[in-house]
């Protein structure tokens, strides 16, 4: 076995053709023991139409992690420190309205030109020429424009992250209401540059009772009902996508009606109904049963393929990620132990952590009552010191590891790994994989 | 290291003997009541007729999808449910037990008084939900449960002194200073010690907790441990520690387990025998061995196709089914599994209730139906609203649009105005039949069909 693992199969990494990169993101949570470490550092870039696995065990920080693309983390009691989540967004393309053609090499989106150079580029944009927003301190109202149009999630529990007293039709034309306004009005048969203001604010979910009332008579009256069909054609077309039988009959039902894997479905097409750059998916097959997890995997693969959806794929099943996965990060009490493309994870893992939590997986292979075992549990978060946070469990850790923090570096180009035995501490004892400590 | 340098370890072959606990034919139906007098409309068979053994020393797996019964099942064996009928037998002899096997197989109405008597005399004395007096109170020592959620299931305003040593003082085994070196000697026998005598349940982390269960299900050394899901809300390193903690306990008591699971790799990893569920039933029995390597149901091929094993790599293709489990209160003819089953064939039951399920992902079809007639599972009619979508069906019925097999299964269809008389060929339910040494398939095929394409 090699530690330095061939890479010649993985593609050179660029930073321009990441859709979003973390950057040294530490979120925290005041408790009343202190502060609690959730993600500490944390960096990583997703690229454009990849799958990137994130893994790691309950409390890693995973959650918070993708949590804080949307800003979906309640602050208090979170608290951002430092670091940022950068996003490059896409519009849909001017020449096929989505549909795809050469221009957008049949993704249907285009790149944004940066605003501060126009495309050629400069320091705001890290010189790629492309629009970066930081998702963490954009305002408010920029953030719901990317919310559910450029970037989307799935949640783990289709259950609860459904509104149980919305109908499916309501839930998914919400998106786009918020989303799609010029698009509906289209749909309908209208000119969205002649229509006037209150269709408009309808087309938007903005009206209220006064002109609601108003858009009850006739005539606005029948375009309102266009309006209205508009958006069911809408809302079928994104059932539909995702295989649904009878979506005209689905869109009626309430979440409590369905199936769980149905359920997880109509969360896809709602995910999936503004064709966003980034699909954030939370453990989406956790709660389903095994024979409907790999047709729902399947399902998100098929449509990231169509629409060249970058994924960022959240889960702790590792035999999964294996499949799903086009590279993994591995996250362990807040930082990241390591990235890497898929096969050399699984096959050449570096970082300790790693290796135990491979090999910890039970299998035919194992004789019964020999799994390797990592000892001892996950770190407390509070207020930790500076250590590798897994030296506490690790087989192989030296003086050094207890008293300094590795950082995430790169082994070779495309796998990079924070543990002293890839590169040197500044002082002390390096540790190597040939020498147990523990 | 990686996993595939490991070297595939030995494993004991199961050998037939002493059976701890034999359940036959075990039911148990959960009523629908429904209206202002909540009467009974119908029950929800989430366990219909169930029979295996456990046998002394040995690990059964039982897997399914949820709702298949499996949880009901391990709740109906603690003795935590009654059973609606048959049961778990408990402590059979070799002899009793070829007897009640030999009673059970004779038709209700046809056995004399001499047998029904016989009958309920082994049932009186073995039957878990009949026992009584000592025999039930040495049942419960016997027969301890470790449950999926440990934070649930362990009471968080009591020690762990409390909860440990609650079994030892309820059946008077010790008090006093003596129940607390009883307690620390099963912590530490679980990986703990003394210093988490007085702690709460909320102090521990989920892996120490569930030690804490297990602890507790130990402390009357008991025979047969029901586990159901212990691992299932943990993480992979911490399962590692508790498999390899169940594992050496078993070694050093001659524990029998009944692990309940829906975890493939954790039940290859642990059982001897497994026991597949499906809707309530049992699809297929063997040896851990033969149900992996050759499994004869479609279904366990099924589940076996769609949990990957992580040292396969991603070419591999993972496979699904198609649907969803049908309502338990409305089991399916024939095999319960045919209507998601990739090999179905005419004989595995279709009925008037697929025809239906199949409208229902008809777009418009379904809402045209005004009526429908059953005159038994297998015939009956549809009527319409209108002609059209009669001729529709019929149509449909004839076409390439449903399965092959259930349009082969079809006897009788006849249009007449708005209305469809249709009927299948009726077909008994499908039974276990034997397929080799221990092993027992619910299928009407006899061998897989190689190509299984989902």
């Amino acid at each position: 076995m090699t530690l330095t693992g061939p890479s010649d199969a993985v593609a050179p990494d660029t930073r321009t053709d990441a859709i979003a990169s973390v950057v040294d993101l530490q979120v925290h949570f005041s408790s009343k023991e202190g502060t609690v470490h959730a993600v500490d550092g944390v960096s990583f870039d997703i690229r454009d139409g990849e799958t990137l696995g994130l893994v790691g065990e309950t409390g890693c920080g995973k959650s918070v992690t993708a949590r804080s693309f949307l800003r979906l983390v309640p602050m208090p009691p979170g608290i951002h420190v430092g670091g940022s989540v950068l996003f490059r967004p896409k519009q849909p393309c001017d020449r096929c309205h989505g549909a795809g053609c050469n221009h957008c090499g049949q993704t249907g989106r285009v790149s944004v030109a940066c605003t501060s150079c126009n495309g050629s580029g400069c320091a705001a944009c890290e010189q790629t020429g492309n629009e970066t927003v930081d998702l963490t301190s954009i305002p408010e109202k920029r953030l719901r424009e990317i919310r559910g149009n450029r970037i989307a999630m799935i949640f783990q529990d289709p259950a609860k992250a459904l509104n149980p007293a919305l109908s499916i039709r309501d839930q998914i034309g919400e998106v786009f209401y918020e989303h799609r306004e010029s698009e509906i009005l289209e749909r309908a048969g209208m000119v969205p540059d002649e229509v006037g203001t209150l269709l408009h604010r309808h087309a938007a979910l903005h009206s209220r009772v006064p002109e609601r009332l108003l858009l009850a008579l006739p005539p606005l009256r029948s375009k309102r009902n266009q309006i209205s069909r508009a958006v069911d054609e809408m809302v079928i077309d994104a059932l539909a996508e995702t295989q649904i039988p009878n979506p005209l009959k689905v869109m009626d039902r309430y979440p409590h009606e369905l199936s769980g894997g149905m359920r997880q479905r109509v969360m896809i097409a709602q995910a999936l109904a503004c064709n966003p750059d980034l699909l954030i998916a939370d453990e989406p097959t956790t709660a389903l049963d095994v024979t409907v997890q790999a047709r729902i995997l399947e399902l998100v693969r098929e449509l990231q393929e169509i629409h060249e959806t970058a994924v960022l794929y959240i889960s702790h099943d590792l035999s999964l990620v294996r499949r799903v996965c086009d590279r993994v990060a591995v996250m362990y009490a807040g930082r990241i132990a390591e990235v890497g493309p898929t096969e050399q994870i699984f096959h050449d893992p570096l970082h300790p952590y790693t290796r135990g939590l491979l090999a910890a997986l039970p299998s035919a292979q194992h004789e019964r009552g020999k799994l390797v075992v990592i000892e001892g549990t996950v770190p407390e978060l509070i207020d930790p010191p500076p250590s590798c946070r897994f030296s506490g469990r690790c087989a192989f850790s030296t003086q050094a590891c207890e008293t300094i923090d590795p950082r995430l570096s790169d082994v070779d180009v495309s796998h990079p790994v924070s543990c002293f035995i890839h590169h040197p501490p500044p002082d002390g004892d390096p540790p190597s994989f040939d020498r147990r400590t523990s | 290291m990686t996993i595939a340098e490991t070297s595939p370890g030995p494993r004991e072959a199961s050998t037939p003997g002493e059976i701890v606990l034999g359940l036959r034919g075990l039911e148990k139906h959960f009523p629908i009541r429904e209206g202002a007098l909540q009467r009974v409309v119908g029950a929800v068979r989430a366990v219909d007729g169930v029979s295996f053994d456990i046998r002394r020393g040995e690990t059964v797996g039982l897997v399914g999808e949820s709702g298949c019964g499996k949880t009901t099942l391990g709740r109906c064996v603690s003795g935590l449910m009654d059973p609606t009928d048959g049961g778990a037998f408990f402590d059979l002899s070799s002899g009793e037990r070829d007897r009640l096997d030999a009673l059970l197989a004779i038709p209700e109405e046809a056995r004399t008084d001499e047998q029904r008597s016989e009958l309920d005399e082994i049932e009186r004395l073995h039957r878990v939900d009949r026992l009584e007096g000592e025999a039930w109170k040495r049942y419960r020592r016997n027969c301890q449960v470790v449950f999926q959620d440990s934070f649930s299931s362990l009471n968080p305003r009591q020690l762990v002194r409390d909860i440990v040593g609650r079994p030892l003082k309820v059946h008077n085994e010790a008090s006093g200073s003596e129940l607390t070196d009883r307690v620390v000697e099963l912590l530490e026998q679980v990986g703990l010690g003394r210093q988490h005598l007085y702690r709460y349940p909320h102090q521990f982390s989920g892996g120490q907790r569930q030690r804490i269960s297990i602890a507790r299900a130990l402390a009357l050394d008991p025979e047969l441990v029901i586990l159901d899901e212990p691992t299932s809300a943990l993480d992979v390193s911490v399962q590692a520690q508790i498999l390899n903690l169940l594992h050496e306990l078993q070694q050093e008591r001659g524990l029998t387990y009944l692990f309940i699971t829906h975890d493939l790799s954790v039940v290859r990893h642990m059982a001897d025998r497994i026991v597949v569920m499906y809707l309530g039933k049992v699809a297929e029995a063997g040896s851990t061995e033969v149900i992996f390597d050759d499994p004869s149901h479609p279904y366990t091929d099924a589940l076996l196709g769609a949990s990957p094993d992580v040292s396969e790599g991603a070419d591999v293709p993972m496979r699904s089914l198609e649907g969803s489990v049908p309502d338990p209160a409305r089991p399916p003819q024939g095999c319960r599994f045919h209507t998601r089953c990739p090999v179905a064939t005419p004989e595995c039951g279709w009925e008037l209730d697929d025809v239906v399920r199949w409208l229902q992902d008809q777009e418009g079809m379904f809402d045209q139906i005004a009526d429908v007639e059953r005159t038994d599972a297998f015939t009956g009619m549809l009527e319409f609203e209108d002609e059209a979508a009669a001729n529709a069906l019929a149509a449909a019925l004839r076409s390439e649009d449903v399965p092959s097999a259930m349009r082969s299964a079809l006897d009788r269809l006849e249009v007449s105005g708005k209305r469809v008389h249709i009927g299948f060929r009726p077909v008994d339910e499908v039974v276990l039949t034997v397929r080799g040494p221990g092993h027992e398939a619910a299928c009407v095929l006899d061998a897989l069909p190689d190509v299984v394409d989902a």
